[in-house]
């Protein structure tokens, strides 16, 4: 299904992201091949300007790739019109082996760039751009997550056969009927809820605690967990939160919380969801960083910052995706 | 200084820059609205005409039978629906007459369309949809409900009386009782209805035939299942189920807007590399105030804000110009540039009132369209501007 407007923004959307990460990664092979602190040769100079084309490509790469993952979403909600028993992007993103590895990838690639926006911010606080050799290995081990990135969803797309009535005689009729496809089933209301907000306010202990006295241990344990309620906040949503959005008890969906009718608060979900649970990951993941030279302050600074924000953001993840739950029980609902 | 306030004091500069080189970045913004105005029309016209075709699907019957003879569709026989007797599930089967009649005066090709309206659930609410006159009961034969179209055609001709010719060059005539309303014109323009024995009459079509069958079904869920079923009872036949025609014009508009996005992609390279050109060029003048701004002490990285910044305005500028221009285009001059490739160039075309819903959806697929591939084609250029060095000033002066 190629020959689609969302098709093609997918496909543009790639090709600017490869186009741009692989400009990116041309400079990374120079700066990795000449990198000299020391020396103040032409070379040299350029690099050091080289260095802030990369950064802004990758900057914008990541935006690209927010928005891509946007557009991926809706493109499959909006081939669920045409697809034989899919009656939303869950029904079309099952409909070939290709469309949850493609929105994994996706997902995955925002992260990844966004610790190297960390790094890369990191870096330029300190004069002598210790980080430099790091940051452009980190960038050039990505772009085979790009070209997975793209191949998955050219393949999904190619992978899409569209229902349409078709001249010869009798029709064929799609199995599956009913938009109730779940991704994951078999968690009781209790269990995810007790997990979910035990995690919560697990991660606030934590984060209170790294706040007033920090351990190495302690970063490594509020990375980890901030890991590990990303995925469950995910499950939750879907299998919980969704269906007291929509006021329908079958309807569990990840993705159509994001649409217009619901007033696109899956957009506030998962945004505070995401950057919240990249704030706090990258507490764990510049901890290294606190051992080179000249960026034992900074990263200490940035660390202290990133645990605030990310617990401020998580209150509003929790606020925003309890509301609709919350509000049903107050209204004289039954959990 | 805080982040905000130095973004803040950068875009005064960049404003400032923006309105120095108006003629040049006026250009561009022009260039770049035209642009997004040709894709924003397509993919506005898009989502209008399959949300009217939705619209008018709402009343459709949930199943069409239709008898194929060597691929082709021929009359299907009445007892076919005798066989379906067995079926559970199924309301109604109501028997259709229609096809095209050519009027050889205006060219064009009219539908007529025989129903058996006392049998069909909806027919009571036919009034609503006229302008002039009421649906003549139930059965009675030599009244007509036209389009307003037909009417035209009707009123150039000079008479009251709707005149056609059965295939022999025998005339029948019928009284108009009712004119569509002009909403729904998509469906109506064209359109004669008429009893089902006047249809038979005027086509000669036999008692025993008709053109396809009309399954109406209580349940909506069982809908696939009994279209299953009737696919097994009658295989000589094609089942269509409205679920089935929704999607296949969800397929068909979107296949065409694609592929028209498709042949405006040309456009849209021509415009990045113009955009790419313009970005990369840089006047003395221009090189001259980035490097005495490097010598006041800006960095590159500020002059590289200063060059996104200038991005993102003409970028937004343009595209809140195109997008205001494409659906003034769509919904008060009914998309007339491109109408022709959506719905097709017969006769008579339905001249459409076309209401595009705005949708943050379609204006992000315009975004990436537009936004995406302009951005990566000025920000090396910016990033070149802003490395040139400080001491490329003093050559100039």
């Amino acid at each position: 299904m190629f020959l689609d407007s969302w098709s093609i923004a997918l496909v543009i959307c790639g090709l600017v992201v490869f186009f741009m990460m692989g400009f990116a990664a041309r400079s990374a092979v120079r700066v990795l091949l000449y990198w000299d602190p020391d020396s103040d040769s032409g070379r040299q100079i350029k690099l050091e300007n080289e260095i802030w084309l990369t950064s802004t490509l990758v900057e914008c790469a990541l935006g690209v790739q927010i928005l891509s993952l946007t557009v991926f979403v809706l493109a499959a909600d909006h081939f669920s019109g045409a697809i034989v028993g899919a009656m939303c992007a869950t029904g079309s993103l099952l409909a070939n082996d290709f469309g949850v590895p493609a929105l994994t990838v996706k997902i995955g690639g925002v992260f990844l760039y966004g610790f190297w926006i960390v790094l890369h911010q990191l870096d330029i606080r300190s004069e002598r751009y210790p980080l430099v050799r790091l940051k452009y290995i980190y960038l050039l081990t990505l772009l085979p997550l790009l070209v997975l990135d793209l191949s998955l969803g050219m393949m999904y797309i190619a992978g899409l056969e569209p229902d349409i009535i078709t001249s010869c005689c009798a029709v064929v009729f799609g199995e599956a009927v009913g938009g109730g496809t779940n991704l994951f089933a078999g968690f009781s209301h209790f269990l995810s809820l007790l997990l979910l907000y035990g995690s919560t306010a697990l991660l606030f202990i934590l984060g209170g605690l790294l706040l007033a006295w920090r351990r190495i241990g302690l970063v490594v344990v509020f990375g980890g967990v901030w890991l590990w309620f990303f995925l469950l906040a995910l499950v939750v949503i879907t299998t919980l939160f969704s269906s007291y959005v929509y006021a329908m008890p079958f309807h569990k969906c990840p993705f159509c919380i994001l649409k217009p009718e619901y007033y696109y608060i899956g957009f506030a979900i998962y945004g505070l969801l995401f950057t919240g649970a990249h704030l706090g990951m990258s507490v764990a993941v510049t901890e290294p960083l606190r051992q080179v030279v000249g960026l034992e302050e900074v990263t200490e600074r940035f660390q202290r910052r990133a645990t605030l924000w990310s617990l401020v953001l998580l209150a509003l993840f929790t606020a925003v995706s309890s509301w609709h739950y919350l509000r049903y029980l107050l209204l004289g609902g039954q959990g | 200084m805080s982040v905000l306030a130095r973004h803040l004091n950068i875009l005064d500069h960049t404003l400032s820059s923006l309105w120095r080189r108006r003629l040049k970045n006026l250009s561009v913004l022009l260039v770049f609205a035209g642009v997004i105005f040709l894709i924003a029309s397509f993919q506005l016209v898009t989502r209008a005409l399959t949300e009217t075709a939705e619209q008018a699907l709402v009343a459709a019957p949930e199943i069409t039978i239709q008898k194929m003879s060597a691929g082709r569709q021929v009359a299907v026989p009445l007892a076919y629906s005798e066989k379906l007797s067995g079926i559970f599930g199924i309301r109604r089967v109501v028997p259709r007459v229609w096809g095209y009649y050519f009027d050889e005066v205006s060219g064009a090709n009219y539908t007529v369309l025989g129903l058996e309206r006392d049998r069909m659930p909806a027919s009571g609410q036919l009034d609503l949809v006229l302008d002039q006159g009421e649906s003549p009961a139930p059965g009675r034969s030599g009244a007509a409900l036209i389009g307003r179209s037909v009417q035209q055609g009707l009123e150039r001709k000079g008479g009251s009386l709707l005149s056609l010719f059965r295939p022999d060059l025998s005339m029948v005539s019928f009284t108009v009782a009712g004119v569509f309303k002009e909403e729904t014109d998509i469906l109506t323009n064209d359109l004669i209805v008429l009893d089902i024995d006047d249809a038979r009459d005027l086509f000669l079509v036999p008692e025993d035939v008709a053109t396809d069958l009309c399954v109406y079904v209580a349940n909506q869920r069982e809908v696939p299942t009994i279209a299953k079923k009737i696919a097994d009872a009658l295989p000589d036949t094609r089942v269509v189920t409205r679920a089935q025609i929704r999607k296949t014009y969800q397929v068909v508009f979107g296949w065409r807007s694609g592929f028209a996005s498709v042949c405006l992609l040309t456009a849209l390279a021509a415009f990045v590399i113009f955009a790419w050109d313009k970005a990369s060029g840089l006047s003395p003048e221009e090189r001259r105030e980035i490097s005495i701004l490097k010598l006041l002490g800006w960095e590159t990285r500020d002059i590289l804000a200063i060059r996104l910044w200038e991005g993102i305005l003409v970028a937004g500028l343009a595209f809140v110009l195109g997008c205001t221009l494409a659906y003034i285009h769509v919904a008060f001059f009914g998309a007339s540039l491109f109408r022709p490739v959506m719905v097709g160039w017969s006769v008579i075309s339905p001249s459409l009132r076309l209401a595009p819903t705005v949708q943050l959806s379609q204006f992000l697929l315009i975004f990436c369209f537009s936004v995406l591939p302009y951005m990566a084609a000025t920000v090396i250029p910016a990033w070149s501007c802003a490395s040139v060095p400080a001491e490329s000033a003093l050559g100039g002066v």
